[in-house]
């Protein structure tokens, strides 16, 4: 899926400690406007976005659409 | 005569004080005098070179089923914890209608881990109301609780199915606002709520489907009652927790109630969050409104095995190629040499050890008892491999379900964390006790509290540290009775040892119902613990005491 020009870019990824002993994404959306911020997933939407990408590692998320984050959810 | 007098301590009495000299006597379970003490004790204990303080107090727990068979809420008790507050996160164990509680057990075993059998076998349901729950658990407690009401349970009384699907009308707030008020007056010490709990099918919970509106109906009531409002914002996204310190903020302004919320961390990845955070916390504090960031103590640790899907190894792509499919595929990579070569090959030129070396074995699952505890690094030594492939080694040995442990990645610089946990307007807590049982131990972080950022960093004083889990926790949650040694108090006392305590290893213990399983950290450097005047926990052991109360 080509993100379209109007809407939020996976720009990196990475991992994190979560709160209940689990391994979770932090993936940072560039917005339109140039607003970039960070969102942690938990483990099972991050596995999901991974999934939605095709993806086997962090750096194949860079570059998709905010959208693969909902698909499937 | 007085009923104890503990001797000779150093006395914090968990006002921020300077610590002294002297004694803490003990009358028909109140602190009867503070100092110098005259006179004579059915009891003495000589506390020389121990620490005298309040008991500590544990903001946040799910301690709400264990209290039904266990009333001193292991470990808590020993850590010097003497007062619990269950009910977080926006779920209690009241008020439910019989026909409801296989719902509501699905949410709480999301967030606790707790086996089936600890719902089935381990105490008599008896009640629905607020009332029949405290005074069931009222029954043996050698440790105090105050309860919150989750607003699932809540909406779920008023709204049935319809409570995880839609709006209330204004009829059903009005209902929801009754139902509050019972729990209030029949001792809950206020209402929790939440914005990110699932319950055991990924679907939001009850607290979810609420409109502003209603949240705000709700608050109307604990202001009647002058009680507390707890909250999981999304902690996950900066901003939205903002917004909600905003939302919390008008709440506590608009109804003069005292709301909390966490969880709060602090991450190497999201360097600004906890700043962010309190900058707003203190633009609201500095309007009026009490918006208290609760914040752990201990680091985050994670946990993986292969036998479970898990994003750990996802900076690995074959490993997490691998690792992601069924368990027959999955068998037959790992079985396979040449696979195995590539994926150590990939671990790094060490085979894996600077990445994979740290990592702990657990127990709890199939991992044989001599690798339990022992790093990834030590056992690939002695089993002459490099770490990555004695990882997978001895998961394949252990049909993949032995559990790994990753300590410290999230939360855990403590030159940072330190002065966030000092700052006047944080509020030290959000411990999960009673949760996460399969996940991690929830125990302890008081004594972690001492030996990290007392004696470690130094980022507070032993008075400051008290103080922050004894009087300043009291004076939030409005626990008039607890939190400092002063005449008249109820008689919540610890007595510890300032260069020891500590918490000790995390370890697997068996002791749910069903011989169901969690993990624990048994104290270190707890000697006493008094609950409202007798002794409850001495020398390494429970005493047969149940003075503990519901307090609010």
């Amino acid at each position: 899926m080509t993100p379209r020009a109007d809407e939020p870019v996976i720009v990196s990824a990475d991992l994190v400690a979560g709160h209940d002993g689990s391994t979770e994404l932090l993936v940072r959306l560039r917005h339109p406007n140039g607003a970039e911020g960070p969102v942690v997933l938990d483990e099972e939407t991050g596995l999901r976005l991974m999934k939605n990408c095709g993806a086997a590692g962090l750096g194949e998320l860079v570059g998709q659409s905010w959208r693969r984050i909902v698909e499937g959810s | 005569m007085f009923d104890v007098i503990v001797r000779n301590g150093l006395v914090v009495d968990g006002s921020g004080a300077q610590a002294f000299k002297g004694d803490v006597a003990v009358k028909d379970g109140r602190i009867a005098a503070v100092g110098a003490v005259q006179g004579e004790a059915r009891q003495e204990i000589d506390a020389g070179g121990r620490v005298v303080a309040p008991g500590f107090i544990d903001p946040h727990t799910h301690f709400d089923v264990q209290l039904l068979w266990d009333g001193a809420a292991r470990p808590a008790l020993e850590h010097g914890v003497t007062c619990i507050v269950p009910g977080n996160c926006s779920l209690s164990l009241a008020p439910l209608r019989a026909g409801d509680r296989r719902q509501v057990v699905g949410m709480f075993q999301q967030i606790e881990e707790m086996p089936p059998e600890a719902f089935t076998t381990a105490f008599d349901w008896s009640w629905e109301d607020f009332a029949g729950y405290r005074a069931a658990i009222e029954k043996a407690l050698s440790i105090n609780v105050a309860p919150l009401v989750g607003h699932s349970v809540i909406r779920l009384w008023v709204m049935g199915p319809a409570s995880q699907q839609r709006a209330a009308t204004a009829d059903e707030i009005a209902a929801m606002q009754d139902l509050l008020r019972e729990c209030l007056a029949a001792g809950a010490v206020g209402l929790s709520t939440s914005f990110v709990d699932t319950d055991e099918n990924g679907r939001p919970v009850p607290s979810r489907f609420a409109q502003f509106e209603e949240l705000d109906a709700l608050c109307a009531v604990l202001g009647e009652f002058d009680r507390m409002l707890q909250c999981v914002p999304e902690f996950f996204a900066t901003d939205i927790t903002i917004a909600r310190i905003d939302q919390l903020a008008e709440l506590s302004l608009k109804h003069g109630i005292t709301t909390t919320f966490s969880p709060v961390f602090d991450n190497a990845a999201t360097p600004d969050n906890v700043p962010r955070i309190m900058a707003r916390v203190e633009e609201q504090f500095a309007r009026g409104a009490k918006v208290w960031p609760q914040m752990q103590t201990r680091p985050l640790d994670l946990s993986f095995s292969f036998l479970r899907p898990s994003l750990y190894f996802a900076r690995l792509p074959r490993w997490s190629r691998i690792l992601r499919q069924d368990l027959d595929v999955k068998l037959h990579a790992l079985r396979d040499p040449e696979t195995v070569a590539k994926m150590v090959a990939d671990a790094g030129p060490d085979g894996g050890d600077k990445m994979l070396g740290r990592l702990i074995c657990r127990g709890g699952d199939a991992a044989p008892a001599a690798m339990v505890g022992r790093t990834l690094r030590d056992i690939a030594a002695e089993r002459g491999q490099s770490c990555a492939q004695a990882l997978i080694d001895l998961s394949l040995e252990n049909g993949l379900d032995v559990a790994f442990l990753d300590a410290s990645l999230g939360h855990e610089n403590s030159e940072r964390i330190g002065p966030m946990l000092a700052h006047p307007l944080v509020h030290i807590g959000a411990s999960d006790g009673g949760a996460h049982l399969a996940s991690f131990s929830t125990y302890g972080d008081t004594g972690y509290l001492f030996s990290e950022f007392v004696r470690k960093t130094g980022a507070m004083s032993l008075e400051q540290a008290v103080a922050k889990i004894t009087g300043e926790t009291a004076d939030i949650w409005g626990l008039k009775d607890r939190g400092r040694l002063k005449p008249g108090l109820a008689a919540d006392i610890v007595v510890f040892d300032p260069d020891t305590i500590d918490r000790e290893a995390e370890l697997p213990a068996f002791d749910m119902p069903g011989d169901g399983m969690r993990y624990v950290r048994a104290a270190r450097g707890v000697e006493t613990v008094l609950v409202n005047g007798q002794i409850a926990y001495a020398d390494g052991a429970y005493t047969a005491a149940r003075a503990g109360v519901v307090c609010v």
